[in-house]
């Protein structure tokens, strides 16, 4: 090629592309189509939230028909799940409001509330018919979707965390399901190393997602939170509600964390990398005897493409303690009906409501008329109508959370499952959802610090033989206080007892 | 014609011997390079379940394929697959291009132009950008910092170079280029986040475009500034000589010659542009969502998402090979030293 | 042309001459100058003044969301504190212990030949400034070592994640280098086939880095990656390298070494083939082994090239991120964990204070690295 063509080739380059690219934005994305003549015309709402398919696609297969119904066209936009908080809170706080909604981790509202980022919908949902708000559980609404009294988030889904099991292995072996972490320990030891799904190879007996940065410090609070715990959600497991002081620093949490370590022994022997992916990928493969996790393995065990374990799946109340935190003393007591009123067989259950559930909220900063629409799609979207269906299907990404979703069998079944797997499942979904000693995840400014930095590093250093155990527990406490004092005691504590609902 | 293997063609071949040790390397590193990209192929065509049981290798012998993954990411997704895609290939090519441009004529000035920047002036403009920004912290307006450091600098900047005479080489202004880089980008997204907002230019590829240059820029200085070098100086003083204008020294012989060499640097600052994720993420939301955020957004709640995952890797790589096969042959032509002694 | 140089004479001839004096360049006028040059400058300083700047001020503040916005207080060098003598050091410096004998022997090594570099240039008669520079140079250099060696090479001690960058960036760039050049070299030999190699070894550097922290994180899962029979082969079969530090430091310099030796490859390969052939085969005919034409004649010439890719990518490597952030989230504990990582981690929770006091003690580093490879290997290559 001579000089000249390539010089022209260069320019000509050059010119198509900064001609294009100084056209300014890219392609529009997919957006529904809208009607005239109906209650939100011509008004578009763009909704934020993570790449799919869980959550983003039943917003974006539902988002057409409520189209139909109001004329509102409803923008599905999905970034990266790790970066989804970064995102969220850059466009807040810079003022940017490029979203007018967002169906988020409502434990964020800890960081989104006091500056006033998020739409109060309090008196949207108590005049909205549809949405049949006094079917959701109690949890959910009081507690989740609230703060200091106040709602800001419309619940489409419920997250918490149970235990998995193999039904048919316990059933052979005339076992009953694990009521503490000791029994939880003595089952994964006896089926560690068996084969459990007849392809030769020797599987475990506990799988739990310990991976750094992923799910690891829920998983540790969930077999922490029965140690901490006692006395219903409002007493709050991570802080003692009154001086603000972490309870990461006692016999409890120490005695919690050598459970949570000791599970390794009858796990893959990469555990410290998996995360849920993983663990549930090798549950439903059958290759582990119990897990800790969310509802997801009870979707995904009835889905063809995934599994190989349908209808050997039980699922059972996350496992509690006998003995739990004196707090005055910071030693274990033993429980009895004044430490542990809410024990059910003597042993005290606190499940842990990891994550809080996906929920949807409305950017306060957004034009009323959007604001209206964004909040009929959320209330769509949560309808039991809609949502009954939805949280059926495994690829939503949606756990119950309505008293109407596990006591209606029949979806279930329809969906797959067998009747007594739906009874099973359902019947510890709703063992887990009434109880009144269920644990509210962090919702503190600073929450993703203390769980995400402090927590996790910890607990992956402890795992990891990095650090002793009472090492990590100092470290946790000292990395707390720090955060605390940094943001301000008193404001800390009064934002704790604030999404405990705690009436002072 | 056929060539005896045993027969060297010229004293710099290589011995039998040595043919065979070179396949050896070659062939070693050949598959070591393809084998992973082997298993991201056939993991495209396997189903989750046949993903999480254990490693199968061979498609039809070991398990069955299927267009899952293919179908999903191309007909379920369709367009929010198709426009992170033109996304990137637009800012790829737009922002590569510009920093090509922009980096070779720096590259040439840095080398044949003694610029000799006073340090007093450099500091001058230092002190100047730093105080408005002290007042803009403070509370004073924006515009009016800016115009207040820009007339301070203005009445100052003679004054202060003649006082202070010592100077800086160019070899501190491309230190100070390459410098640039040394930040790792979760430092300063934020920052350029706030900096595309005032300007009204998030989610759109021209932000992207403007900051993949930027950023790339030095690379294309550094790496043109030693091939330059290599071009025999000689043709460019005689055209001098001649009465040739700088830019036509720069336009008709240094450019042509050095073709190989813009090249190979265009490839790499293209391939960085294409893959590049953090800014991208921040700087684009709806619009300009470019490919490497849809791969990264794989890893969801459930974990990664390994089948999807492996075809929009495969479909990003497609035209960056063929970008580089089309290049190849132009990298290897080498240089013409004949023309020189001719 | 006789190429049987004696030991230690360099190619004849300057590797890097400035020419900017020379006829070509003083035609230029002052507008000419400013337009070739300025463009660049203008874009690079649009997107880096104020970054640097405001990240500056992030790195001595911390961030508050407030009603409306945000702000940032002012608290001084606290986050850098945290760092270098608080409760992170242990995170961000590493545990230090008593050396072990070999340890000691390698500080021992260092030390010496730092004093001897200052020896040297003293007697080369460096001014005054430039020996200040040197030995402020050359106590950061010691000062480096020692924390190496307390945290590697000593009983117990664990490296934090300053340490392990320095690592992985020695290791991979070394490696790296010389992979990319040996290769680069066989390529430019006449090998029927080359065009195939040179595609195929371009291709891991093609991928987007997310894309091969990914492939990685697959292929070196032991329950669904492929190669648990070749470990099983060589007896690791039971070996979980995620759980051992080390074995998980190793994935991930071996995830860095495949995804960029394309780099230097193809730097490389076209220096090399810009090379004027007659000259090798000249060198060659007069009697000199490949080798020798190779280290006397080729090498010599694309000196400079070698040079600038290794700076480039020394400051590259510095960033690592992707592969321990996909590997193993910075695991098992924070063994793998390097400076880019332990910045976007805090940065992910909103500690932007801390994030940015890691970027600038990364920027720090870096500086005085480079500083001091531009100044002693370039200043070398452009005199006689």
């Amino acid at each position: 090629m001579t000089r000249r063509p390539l010089r022209r080739w260069a320019a000509c380059i050059a010119g198509v592309s900064l001609l294009v690219a100084a056209c300014g934005g890219g392609g529009k994305s997919k957006s529904s189509q809208s009607e005239g003549g109906k209650t939100h015309n011509g008004v578009e709402v763009t909704v934020l939230t993570f790449t799919g398919p869980q959550i983003a696609e039943p917003l974006q297969r539902r988002a057409p028909d409520f189209a139909q119904k109001t004329g509102a066209k409803i923008k599905v936009v999905t970034v990266p799940f790790s970066d989804l908080y970064d995102k969220i809170l850059a466009d807040l706080a810079t003022g940017t409001n490029s979203y007018d909604a967002f169906v988020f981790d409502p434990q964020w509202m800890g960081d989104f509330v006091p500056p006033g980022y998020l739409e109060d919908v309090t008196d949207r949902v108590k005049g909205d018919q549809a949405l049949n708000w006094n079917d959701i559980a109690p949890f959910f609404r009081d507690f989740s979707a609230s703060y200091k009294g106040r709602t800001y988030t419309v619940p489409l889904d419920g997250d918490f965390q149970m235990v998995y099991y193999r039904s048919d292995l316990l059933k052979k072996d005339g076992l009953k399901p694990p009521a503490t972490w000791d029994d939880y320990l003595s089952i994964a030891q006896r089926y560690n190393g068996k084969d459990l799904n007849g392809d030769g190879k020797a599987d475990y007996g506990s799988c739990i997602a310990k991976k750094r940065s992923a799910q690891s410090y829920w998983m540790a609070w969930s077999v922490a939170g029965s140690y901490l715990q006692s006395q219903g959600t409002t007493q709050g497991s991570f802080f003692d509600a009154d001086t603000m002081k972490p309870l990461v620093n006692n016999e409890a949490f120490g005695a919690a964390l050598d459970v949570y370590k000791k599970t390794t022994q009858y796990a893959p022997k990469d555990e410290l990398n998996l995360d849920v992916g993983d663990t549930r990928g090798l549950f439903t493969s059958g290759r582990c005897a119990l897990s800790a996790d969310w509802g997801d393995i009870g979707t995904l065990a009835i889905d063809k493409k995934t599994s190989t374990v349908e209808d050997k799946v039980g699922a059972v109340i996350m496992p509690g303690s006998r003995k739990v935190l004196d707090r005055a003393s910071g030693k274990l007591v033993d429980c009895d009906s004044h430490t542990c009123p809410h024990a059910v067989d003597g042993v005290n259950h606190a499940p842990f409501a990891a994550f809080g559930g996906w929920s949807g909220a409305i950017n306060a900063s957004a034009d009323k008329k959007v604001k209206d629409a964004a909040y009929d799609f959320l209330s769509y979207m949560s309808a039991p109508e809609q949502s009954n269906v939805d949280v059926t299907l495994g690829k939503t990404g949606f756990n119950p959370y309505r008293a109407s979703q596990f006591q209606n069998v029949d979806l279930w079944v329809k969906a797959g499952m067998s009747k007594g797997a739906a009874e099973n499942y359902l019947g510890a979904i709703r063992d887990s959802l009434q109880s009144p000693n269920m644990i509210l995840d962090l919702r503190v400014p600073k929450s993703a610090q203390y769980e995400g930095t402090v927590l996790d590093t910890a607990v992956a250093q402890f795992l990891a033989g990095e650090i002793s155990r009472d090492d990590a527990m100092k470290r946790i406490e000292e990395g707390w206080e720090k955060i605390t004092n940094d943001e301000g005691r008193d404001q800390q504590k009064q934002a704790y007892a604030a999404s405990l609902n705690i009436q002072r | 014609m056929v060539l005896n293997p045993l027969r060297r063609r010229s004293v710099t071949d290589l011995p039998l011997l040595g043919k065979l040790a070179a396949y050896l390397t070659l062939g070693v590193w050949t598959l070591v390079v393809l084998f992973p990209l082997y298993w991201l192929a056939i993991t495209s065509f396997k189903l989750p379940i046949q993903v999480n049981a254990g490693p199968v290798y061979l498609p039809f012998v070991d398990f069955r394929p299927s267009l899952d993954a293919w179908h999903y990411i191309f007909v379920d997704l369709r367009g929010d697959t198709l426009r992170p895609y033109l996304n990137t290939v637009v800012v790829a090519v737009g922002s590569s291009t510009v920093a090509l441009l922009l980096g070779a004529a720096a590259a040439y000035a840095l080398i044949r132009f003694p610029y000799r920047p006073r340090i007093g002036v450099i500091a001058l403009f230092a002190v100047c950008v730093l105080g408005a920004a002290v007042a803009v912290v403070l509370g004073v307006p924006t515009p009016i910092a800016v115009v207040a450091a820009a007339g301070s600098f203005a009445l100052l900047a003679a004054a202060v170079g003649r006082r202070f005479r010592r100077t800086l080489s160019n070899r501190d202004i491309a230190f100070w280029m390459i410098s640039q880089r040394i930040l790792p980008p979760v430092a300063v997204v934020i920052p350029i986040y706030v900096l595309f907002q005032h300007l009204h230019l998030l989610d759109t590829r021209l932000a992207l475009v403007i900051t993949y240059a930027a950023t790339n820029l030095p690379i294309v200085v550094w790496l043109m500034r030693d091939y330059f070098n290599t071009l025999p100086w000689e043709l460019e003083e005689a055209a001098v000589v001649d009465g040739a204008s700088t830019f036509r020294v720069f336009r008709s012989i240094t450019l042509p010659l050095s073709v190989p060499g813009l090249v190979a640097t265009f490839l790499i600052v293209f391939v960085f542009a294409w893959n590049e994720y953090l800014l991208a993420l921040f700087l684009s939301s709806a619009d300009a969502q470019t490919m490497p955020i849809t791969v990264a957004a794989q890893n969801a709640t459930r974990g990664p998402q390994w089948w999807y995952m492996s075809v929009l890797i495969q479909i990003m790589i497609v035209p960056v090979i063929a970008l580089a096969i089309a290049l190849e042959r132009v990298i290897s032509r080498g240089l013409l030293v004949g023309a020189v002694k001719g | 042309m006789d190429v049987r140089l004696a030991r230690g004479r360099r190619a004849p001839g300057p590797v890097l001459v400035d020419r900017t004096g020379s006829r070509a360049a003083l035609g230029a006028s002052f507008g000419v100058r400013a337009a070739f040059i300025w463009p660049a400058l203008v874009a690079i300083l649009f997107v880096s003044i104020f970054p640097l700047l405001a990240s500056l001020y992030i790195s001595v503040s911390r961030l508050r969301l407030r009603r409306g916005g945000f702000e940032f207080r002012f608290i001084g060098l606290d986050n850098f504190r945290e760092l270098y003598t608080g409760g992170e050091q242990s995170h961000f410096l590493g545990v230090t212990r008593p050396l072990t004998p070999l340890g000691w022997l390698v500080f021992a090594a260092a030390v010496a030949l730092l004093l001897w570099g200052l020896v040297r240039a003293w007697q080369a008669g460096t001014a005054l400034l430039g020996m200040v520079l040197r030995l402020l140079g050359a106590l950061l250099a010691a000062g480096a070592a020692w924390l190496v060696t307390r945290t590697l090479l000593a009983h117990g001690g664990r490296p934090g994640t300053a340490v392990v960058t320095v690592v992985y960036v020695l290791f991979g760039v070394a490696v790296q280098f010389t992979l990319g050049l040996g290769l680069a070299y066989l390529l430019t030999q006449r090998l029927p086939g080359q065009r195939f190699f040179r595609v195929v070894f371009l291709l891991p550097m093609m991928i987007t880095p997310v894309g091969v922290a990914y492939m990685f994180r697959m292929l070196t899962d032991t329950g669904k990656g492929p190669l648990q029979p070749l470990w099983a082969a060589v007896g690791l079969s039971d070996f979980s390298w995620v759980n051992d530090p080390w074995g998980a430091r190793v994935a991930v310099m071996v995830g860095d070494v495949w995804q960029w030796t394309p780099f230097m490859f193809i730097i490389l390969l076209a220096a090399l083939e810009g090379q004027d052939v007659n000259v090798v085969e000249a060198a060659m005919v007069d009697g000199a082994n490949r080798w020798q034409a190779f280290r006397h004649v080729s090498l010599p010439a694309i000196l400079p090239v070698c040079t600038t890719v290794i700076l480039i990518r020394l400051i590259e490597a510095f960033k690592i991120i992707d592969l321990p952030n996909i590997l193993t989230n910075g695991g098992p504990g924070t063994a793998t964990e390097s400076l880019s990582l332990h910045a976007y981690i805090r940065w992910r929770t909103l500690d932007l204070g801390q994030s940015a006091a890691v970027a600038y003690s990364l920027l720090f580093i870096v500086t005085v690295v480079a500083l001091s490879y531009v100044n002693l290997v370039r200043r070398r290559l452009a005199e006689e």
